[in-house]
């Protein structure tokens, strides 16, 4: 009997994320965050499931398909996710149909002979760098999701503490 | 009866807009999101266009949304003044809250959204993502219900153009969709040649609930499509299948959203 793996890839950009940018100074000049906020970061994130090979090589081969060495680093998480302790992260995903996670899957599966791929989850890390002491940042994180980084009629958020 | 067209970084309907805001005899000019906010006031009306605000980053009009010019827009909104919003005019409207809420509640709330396009055709997802096209509008509801629709009698076609990625109506609201429904508050609906509504690809262009291109708020003063009714405005600029193109002095079918506006304004003031 076998039991799927869950392949966590954290891709993020090495040039300047603008995007995060942009809701860093939307968060900071427009939504009164300045005095607790210090930092935006973002991260993509893909969960991929498989019912068999090696996840360690499985999980290279993905990252040549899914990240553009060119601009993007990542990390690799066989069947745990974990973040570093100086932020708060906010996992942000869609809660309607994921058209790009379904297109990935199918591109993994049909296209580049990956059959062993069961399931493709897509998300975005919004890793928010507060300057106040965890409680306090936890509950400024949920006011940030809310306020600016979901729409609740087709996203859903996640604080990844 | 002076118009504004709003313009954010990202905006690139904002010229041809304002071509047809004159064209059916209105004074109008580019509102840029930065000037001071208070000088809205000095407007009768006012015109978000198309086009990708801050990029379309974070989500569609998100970003816009949160900028002072938004706030003293609903104020406006508050006093009856009509808006038109298009395509990510529309966007930036839904994510202020100004659609399809009405003004008492539109401090924040937002009772839906523009997600990303899905076409299904036959119960399968046949295509996604940005997708443009000259389609077909049924006007659903009554004349004069709605400030951008108000000279358009219930039942009209129009053909107009869409450009966007993120069009999809959905909500989690219990109860909206009935509501807009039995308000009067569904503008346009997608169709065929024959005013027939089929929800699904290719009538359907982008997987919006209920085959919805417009709503406009409780009060019917603000307005948002996401077709593009300054694209064609002039005969001429139809496509080259449409025997109208061949007679450059007709007016176009978006004309009558923006003769709309103007009677609303004079039956208003």
């Amino acid at each position: 009997m076998s039991m799927n793996r869950k392949i966590n890839l954290r891709v993020w950009l090495k040039i300047p994320d603008a995007e995060a940018a942009t809701v860093k100074n939307t968060l900071i000049r427009r939504l009164g965050f300045g005095n607790v906020l210090d930092d935006v970061k973002k991260e993509r994130l893909f969960s991929i499931e498989v019912d068999s090979g090696d996840p360690e090589e499985l999980a290279k081969s993905f990252a040549r398909e899914l990240v553009n060495e060119n601009k993007e680093s990542h990390i690799v998480l066989i069947d745990e996710l974990k973040f570093e302790e100086d932020y708060v992260p906010v996992k942000v995903t869609l809660h309607i149909e994921d058209g790009e996670a379904i297109s990935i899957r199918e591109r993994l599966r049909s296209r580049l002979g990956f059959e062993n791929v069961v399931d493709v989850k897509k998300a975005t890390v919004w890793k928010l760098y507060f300057n106040t002491l965890k409680p306090e940042a936890q509950i400024k994180a949920g006011e940030i999701a809310e306020q600016l980084l979901i729409n609740p009629h087709k996203d859903s958020y996640e604080i990844m503490i | 009866m002076k118009i504004a067209v709003l313009q954010f970084p990202g905006t690139n309907c904002e010229f041809e807009t304002l071509v047809a805001v004159k064209a059916v005899g209105m004074e109008g000019e580019i509102f840029r999101w930065n000037r001071p906010a208070g000088e809205l006031s000095g407007f009768d009306g006012f015109v978000i266009p198309g086009g990708f605000s801050y990029q379309d980053r974070l989500r569609a009009g998100v970003i816009a949304s949160k900028e002072p010019v938004m706030s003293a827009l609903k104020e406006e909104a508050g006093i009856g003044k009509p808006i038109i919003g298009i395509c990510n005019g529309f966007q930036i409207l839904v994510e202020t809250g100004l659609l399809p809420g009405s003004i008492e509640k539109s401090s924040g709330n937002v009772d839906m959204a523009l997600a990303q396009n899905v076409m299904i055709s036959q119960g399968k997802i046949v295509r996604r993502g940005y997708y443009c096209d000259w389609v077909n509008l049924r006007h659903e509801a009554p004349s004069k219900r709605c400030s951008g629709s108000f000279a358009i009698e219930r039942g009209a076609l129009l053909k107009i153009p869409i450009a966007h990625g993120e069009g999809n109506l959905v909500t989690t609201t219990p109860g909206l969709m009935k509501k807009l429904n039995d308000e009067g508050q569904v503008v346009f609906r997608y169709c065929d040649r024959n005013g027939r509504i089929i929800n699904e690809f290719p009538f359907n262009v982008n997987g919006s609930t209920e085959s919805i291109a417009a709503i406009c708020n409780e009060p019917g003063n603000v307005l948002g499509m996401m077709p593009h009714p300054e694209r064609a405005f002039f005969a001429w600029q139809l496509p080259a299948f449409d025997p109208r193109k061949q007679r450059p002095d007709e007016p176009g079918p978006g004309r009558r959203v923006f003769e709309s506006m103007k009677r609303y304004i004079e039956v208003n003031a």
